[in-house]
């Protein structure tokens, strides 16, 4: 298997891609590289299961080859990755919708989380934060995914969610309140 | 105190979004508002734990099929690159060909989109037309709409069972003897199709009315319907049946022996 130039590291994401776009295909490889870890945390921060988590990264990945001619090297590569793993969300919400985020693998999530042996009491906070999150609405999930746990800028998240930086925010907060809430419930539980 | 307010500023004071202003502002709060205090407890925990969240690892397999698929996307292409025109003079021609070729694909396609288009509008206008004559059909209280009604059957080519059968029953059964009159009219034009002929035949021995049967006598004569003879002639034997299409039956008797 060809290797890429290691002057591809130099190369922003969009002059990559725009490069796959233009029929160097082996470069999607870099970017998979420097992407997927990303996109597989939000699909499993987003669907709480592990397996589904990886085929859609798979599908998402599978998407940006197939639809490579339509990208817009205007568009920031970031942007354009984060809708197509929203889309691939949406579409297995649509055919999983018997499983609601009330019903999220838990503790399938929880058992894929990194040995904790230092700290037993951050995996129990850990645990509980995922089933406070699970109780939240999709949206506010999402924002939350976004921009806490990838820590993306909301200027970031406002342009491929198509809302205002200041819409992002206020959502933002809100979530954060009702994560609270639900959080410390849970505590009682 | 209004939560979601001082949830939002103290979000900001976590995030360090906070101005020198409010940042002052909101410790003096926090050293003297408990339940403020509270709160902010709460939301630096929750906000912790998401800053500090681990990141989830996939599993080794994920790269592998990409670079399973990404192979298969290359050799894909690669295929698809073999077609190569040269010299210039021989690109332009192929470029011109499959100009003309798309132009005449796309004139075929519209062509055939509005003869599509125009096949839809006639199908529902049909539709349309066999809906409002059942309905005008089936009104009870109005002899004219009834008439109306069989009228528009004047308007298919050719008739489907249900509307056949409404236009026996009205031949047949209608209490009006205009309505039953147009309902023959009409069945008389689909004449040819096998099962009206069969009814107008069968009618011939229910009908009692005189106006309906000498037109149906016309009409079977005008068929050459020479199956009803037994008919015509039990009819000119039948006491009870008026003079007029005794006539009728005899003349009919003739033309078709």
């Amino acid at each position: 298997m060809p290797k890429p130039d290691k002057s591809i590291d130099l190369m922003s994401d969009e002059q990559i891609m725009e490069a796959v776009k233009n029929g160097n295909l082996q470069q999607a490889s870099v970017l998979f590289d420097r992407f997927h870890k990303r996109i597989f945390n939000f699909l499993a921060r987003m669907t709480g299961e592990r397996e589904a988590a990886e085929d859609l990264t798979q599908n998402v990945f599978l998407r940006m080859l197939k639809y490579r001619h339509s990208y817009n090297p205007e568009m920031k590569f970031q942007s354009w990755i984060y809708q197509m793993a929203r889309n691939a969300f949406a579409d297995h919400y649509q055919k999983q919708k018997q499983l609601k985020p009330a019903n999220m693998e838990v503790e399938k999530l929880h058992e894929s989380l990194p040995d904790l042996s230092e700290a037993l009491e951050q995996e129990e906070t850990e645990k509980r934060l995922i089933r406070a999150l699970a109780r939240l609405p999709d949206d506010y999930r999402e924002l939350l995914v976004l921009t806490r746990f990838q820590h993306l800028k909301y200027e970031e998240v406002a342009g491929f969610l198509n809302m205002t930086v200041a819409n992002v925010k206020v959502k933002v907060h809100r979530a954060i309140g009702q994560l609270r809430e639900n959080y410390f419930e849970l505590e009682n539980v | 105190m209004d939560k979601q307010k001082w949830e939002s500023r103290l979000i900001d004071y976590i995030d360090g979004k906070a101005g020198e202003a409010e940042r002052v502002a909101i410790e003096q709060e926090l050293l003297h508002n408990e339940s403020v205090r509270n709160l902010y407890n709460q939301l630096a925990e929750i906000m912790g734990a998401m800053n500090h969240a681990h990141v989830l690892e996939p599993s080794g397999k994920l790269k592998v099929n990409f670079e399973q698929a990404l192979q298969q996307e290359i050799a894909a292409q690669q295929k698809t690159k073999t077609v190569f025109f040269s010299p210039v003079v021989y690109r332009v021609a192929a470029g011109f060909i499959l100009l003309m070729a798309g132009l005449a694909i796309g004139y075929k396609i519209n062509q055939n989109q509005i003869k599509t288009q125009e096949l839809e509008a006639l199908r529902q206008q049909v539709e349309e037309n066999r809906q409002m004559m059942l309905a005008m059909m089936d009104n009870p209280l109005s002899a004219s709409q009834r008439i109306t009604g069989v009228s528009v059957a004047y308007t298919f080519d050719k008739p489907d069972d249900e509307i056949v059968n409404a236009l026996v029953k009205a031949m047949n059964e209608d209490a009006n003897t205009n309505v039953r009159l147009a309902a023959l009219d009409a069945l008389g034009r689909f004449s040819s199709e096998a099962n009206v002929r069969s009814e107008l035949i069968g009618s011939l021995a229910v009908q009692k009315d005189a106006v309906v049967q000498i037109a149906l006598i016309q009409l079977l004569v005008k068929m050459k319907e020479k199956s009803v003879l037994n008919q015509l002639e039990q009819l000119t034997r039948d006491a009870g049946t008026l003079k007029a299409v005794k006539d009728e039956a005899h003349a009919g008797i003739l033309k078709l022996s």
